[in-house]
């Protein structure tokens, strides 16, 4: 069975007073382990899908299962739980919290779940140093560079070993270099530690580079 | 699916049905009271059914009426009666029948699905019957709660007293304040308990029941102590048993604002717990642990900074300009000596400097600081002016209580008439009772005493001089020159002035008193060699002109003697033996103190007019009376404490305090407008950061914690600065004094007494009005939706 499946969900948004209907009855199923990308036009709706799988914004209609279990059908603090437990999000920008250093930072979800603090920040620690960030752990965001934002960023997605990655164009505000940097990193979360990851880019290379590729367009998901 | 999430079914037909039949039961209701001519006797719960307690009352007073011996005998219709209530009572039955919980939908998402904790505060529509039962049943049992306390903890005597003391109710007999601090805290408690509960089953605010509970089921008992104080057979029936309740709300002078301060406190503590268990549970589970909230909290708003905190402290101790000077000062130096060492380091290190600059920029505060400064320093006012002005009330009227004490009793044995000549053997029975120090028999009367100089209308007090310093303060209280001692020795009386000019006082004597122009030569004393003595207040004495050694007599209108052209005031010589000074002008002006012996002989009295008692603990002086009247087999004795005696002025005392504490506590709620400010603009520029939370998992409830605890770490650093900087003035007043115009009061400085449980109140009140200040906006901050914040920039 699919670990994450979409069933005939409907979305849409207002902007300046005009409907725009991004998901119309869109269905799809996401295996596990499975590194997809998702390319389309700005305005598509690409983050707003990302969004719906992340259980951050609800569908107008259909369903959203994680393991056969319709996510929505639970309460406000379930969701909260699970999108906690399940899914890490990378944002286009960082969205890293400014009063709190990196170490922090990346410790945040586990101390959501009111894990042991010590534990917590060891592990963040060791994360940290994956993404070649040993040297920076007690610096604010402020002090980092955006590279090194992104990859804290991408750290904190990881501290609790969610089942699903979500990642919304995690390169668009860096430059091909240190972008090139992020996609290694991805692929190796996704090859070393199984985790499910969906990619959302206009980075046409690095999306013919992920093993399934799809492309919404005109509020339908289709594989490219 | 939890429960709560169903929404409530409103089936019209039925709830305009069950209105229609209720009303057609009220009006049977009333046909058959208008045949019965009753309404005069209803009319009073006509009246509760204005405020909103409905027919309910009407029908149960009407039943009365019909089952009661009735004096108009033929009731029209026992039976339009019965009927009435029952198709009354039908009516709601079927209202209620009406609203109910929609059944649970076994597919489909749930209608809270998604759904955030904020749109759940304005669902108004659903009613659950629980939740009802929850607050109404919470306030009314939080209510009877604390009448019972009451009653239980205060009333009775100490089982260790034996025979005719032993009060037959029992009880736990403390103190009247004591065991009404108890059950207010145990009445608050349980009140926010069933708003807790109620509010965390619902999970939603539940307004409209809320509102009805308190209206239907938490208004009658006050309502009812009100009207007792009024309707007198309601105080035949209830007064003696709700005496306790009713003495301690007597302490303001007017029971029923006692009351209704109460139930305010009481609504308060609901409204707390309500919002507390819609916090803690709104969102799905209950979830009090704060450990996580805290930390983000305290990041958020520093508070807790040294310079915060020292500056806030600054400002509430030396005003606002001098503070700000220094700041400025130490600020640009600060700034100063940083740029040349910046400056200096770039020729050496470019790249040291240019991290120190940014740090120097870092340290730039935003607006929001600034605002958290001013908030914390606006409770900090609040608070600290509460507790100076509450510190130098509670100094005045300790100042006047002790002033009355050192010169009246703590309570007075006597009888309901007449003179008590077996005072010995009373006293007696007196010592026995526990908790009486000291007890002195005593006459009081109203007399005139002329001087030379003179004439005043005064109250004579004969003593005892050996047991009277057991009682009151006399003793200590006389100025130099004169001796209490001397009332039984008055030959050892100094001699005054006039026998330092020459004159011979005892051999002089009689030829003065002979020419007394305002007593003449009517006055028929007896004569002995030495005058008795007498003791008058330092006032008295100034107006009358007299010093110690000074002759003056006491004029009687009430024993009086045949004289040849009818019947004469009595009078009588004595020497001033000393002048006493109590601090309060109206003793000074008012009291003369002679011998026991002397004042039976002038008045011609076997006994004393009563006892006057000192007791150990003055705040029990009430309970202590009460077990003298028993031990002494109650009527015709009776005792009176202090308390009743003086009932008017510290009752006025009090009432000024407290609307003093209510008119200052307004600046703690100005502060807390400053609170519910800063908050909603933190809310505003933490925006993008509530949204990176809600996405790394913290629940609705979550959020609200965290700015919940921030409105809340606002006014407890608020709250204690107020505290420090509150006890520090009052400290100040008392060490170092502010003087006071001799000319206007009687006291040489400002008195100040710090009473813990107020300064602790004052503290305590200020941390809940920031709580509830910060509620809205920490909703509101819920409210954000996740994707509003992380929209690409």
């Amino acid at each position: 069975m699919a670990l994450l499946s979409i069933r005939n969900v409907f979305k849409s948004y207002f902007l300046h007073g005009k409907r725009i209907d991004v998901l119309r009855a869109v269905s799809l199923d996401i295996n596990a382990g499975e590194l997809v990308s998702m390319v389309g036009a700005s305005g598509a709706g690409k983050s707003t899908f990302l969004h719906v799988l992340g259980t951050l914004d609800a569908p107008a209609a259909g369903e959203v299962l994680f393991d056969g279990r319709s996510v929505f059908s639970m309460n406000d603090a379930e969701i909260a739980e699970f999108r906690n437990r399940t899914i890490g999000f990378v944002f286009q920008s960082h969205y890293l919290l400014p009063e709190f250093t990196a170490l922090e930072n990346v410790a945040m979800p586990a101390l959501i779940q009111r894990r042991d603090r010590t534990g917590a920040y060891t592990y963040a620690r060791e994360l940290l140093e994956r993404v070649g960030l040993g040297s920076r752990v007690d610096h604010r965001p402020g002090e980092l560079s955006g590279g090194e934002a992104q990859r804290v960023a991408l750290a904190r997605a990881l501290v609790l070993k969610p089942a699903v990655l979500l990642a919304d164009e995690p390169t668009g505000n860096l430059d091909p270099t240190t972008g090139e940097g992020i996609h290694q990193l991805l692929r190796d979360v996704n090859r070393d530690l199984g985790i499910t990851a969906v990619i959302v880019t206009h980075n046409e290379t690095l999306a013919r580079s992920m093993p399934r590729r799809l492309r919404l367009a005109g509020g339908q998901v289709s594989e490219a | 699916m939890h429960p709560a999430e169903r929404q409530t079914d409103y089936r019209w037909p039925l709830l305009w049905a069950g209105a229609l039949v209720a009303l057609v039961g009220a009006a049977l209701l009333g046909v058959a009271i208008s045949e019965s001519e009753a309404w005069a006797e209803v009319a009073g719960a006509l009246g509760l059914s204005l405020v909103g307690w409905g027919a309910l009352v009407q029908s149960f007073d009407a039943g009365a009426l019909a089952l009661g011996p009735s004096p108009a005998g033929a009731i029209a219709g026992p039976k339009m009666l019965v009927a009435g209530t029952l198709v009354w009572l039908a009516g709601w039955a079927i209202v209620a029948s009406g609203i109910r919980r929609a059944p649970a939908s076994t597919e489909g998402p749930s209608p809270a699905a998604g759904s955030t904790l904020y749109p759940r505060l304005a669902r108004y529509r659903d009613f659950y019957w629980s939740t009802l039962g929850a607050y109404g049943g919470g306030i009314l049992l939080a209510e009877l709660v604390m009448l019972l306390l009451q009653t239980v903890l205060s009333s009775g005597v100490p089982s260790d007293l034996g025979g005719a003391a032993r009060d037959a109710g029992g009880g736990a007999s403390l103190p009247p304040t004591i065991a009404f601090a108890i059950a207010l805290v145990v009445g608050a408690g349980v009140a926010f308990a069933s708003g807790f509960v109620g509010a965390s089953r619902a999970q939603r605010l539940s307004l409209p029941e809320a509102t009805i509970g308190v209206f239907y089921l938490g208004l009658p008992v006050p309502i009812l102590l009100s009207l007792m104080e009024r309707v007198p057979s309601l105080q035949l029936a209830l007064g003696y048993r709700l005496r306790e309740v009713s003495y301690v709300a007597g302490l303001l002078g007017r029971p029923e604002l006692g009351y209704w301060l109460v139930f305010a406190a009481l609504v308060l503590a609901l409204v707390l717990g309500i919002n507390t268990g819609f916090i803690a549970a709104g969102s799905g589970r209950v979830d009090l642990r704060l450990g996580f909230e805290l930390f983000v909290a305290r990041r958020h708003v520093a508070v807790f900074r040294p310079s915060l905190l020292l500056g806030a402290l600054a400002v509430l101790m030396f005003g606002i300009i001098p503070p700000l000077i220094i700041y400025f000062i130490i600020r640009g130096a600060e700034a100063a000596v940083e740029r040349t060492r910046v400056k200096s380091l770039g020729l050496a290190d470019p790249l040291a400097a240019a991290s120190a600059q940014h740090r120097m920029k870092l340290h730039e505060q935003s607006p929001t600081m600034m605002m958290t400064a001013l908030s914390v320093g606006g409770v900090g006012v609040g608070v600290m002016a509460l507790i100076i002005v509450l510190s130098v009330m509670s100094g005045f009227e300790a100042d006047l209580q002790q002033k009355i004490l050192g010169t009246n009793a703590h309570a007075v044995v006597s009888k309901y008439a007449g003179e008590l000549p077996e005072y010995a053997k009373v006293m007696e029975q007196v010592k026995r009772v526990p908790g009486v120090v000291g007890q002195t028999p005593f006459i009081i009367n109203q007399v005139m005493i002329a001087s030379e100089g003179n004439v005043d209308g005064v109250i004579i007090k004969g003593i005892d001089p050996h047991s009277v310093g057991s009682v009151t303060d006399l003793p200590q209280n006389i100025l130099p020159g004169g001796d209490l001692d001397h009332l039984e020795h008055p030959a050892r009386i100094l001699p005054s002035r006039a026998v330092e000019d020459g004159e011979d006082a005892p051999t002089k004597k009689a030829p003065e008193e002979a020419e007394d122009p305002i007593i003449g030569k009517a006055s028929k004393p007896s004569k002995p060699t030495v005058l008795p003595g007498i003791i008058v207040g330092r006032e008295l004495a100034a107006s009358l002109r007299v010093v110690v050694g000074d002759r003056v007599n006491v004029v009687s209108p009430l024993g009086t003697e045949l004289g040849p052209s009818g019947p004469i005031p009595k009078s009588r010589a004595f020497r001033v033996a000393g002048v006493f000074y109590s601090g309060m002008y109206e003793y000074d002006s008012k009291f003369v103190y002679i011998l026991l012996s002397e004042a039976q002989d002038f008045f011609a009295l076997k006994g004393a007019t009563g006892i006057e008692l000192k007791v150990a603990d003055i705040d029990d002086a009430r309970r202590i009376s009460n077990q003298v009247v028993r031990v002494l087999g109650g009527y015709p004795y009776r005792a009176r404490d202090w308390g009743e005696m003086n009932k008017n002025l510290f009752s006025a005392l009090r009432l000024e305090k407290l609307v003093m504490g209510i008119i200052l506590s307004i600046i703690i709620i100005v502060a807390a407008g400053l609170i519910v400010a800063t908050v909603i603009m933190l809310v505003l520029e933490k925006r993008k950061e509530i949204s990176v939370l809600k996405a790394l998992g913290v629940p609705d409830g979550g959020i609200v914690k965290i700015f919940l605890a921030e409105g809340l770490q606002i006014g407890v650093a608020g709250g204690l600065l107020g505290l420090f900087s509150g006890l520090a003035w009052c400290l100040f007043i008392e060490k170092v004094g502010i003087k006071l115009d001799p000319e206007v009061y009687y006291i040489p400085a400002l008195p100040v007494r710090i009473e813990p449980v107020q300064t602790a109140l004052s503290v305590v009140i200020a941390v809940l009005v920031t709580y509830l200040a910060s509620i809205y906006p920490a909703l509101k901050a819920s409210s954000v939706e996740p994707v509003e914040g992380l929209k690409a920039e």
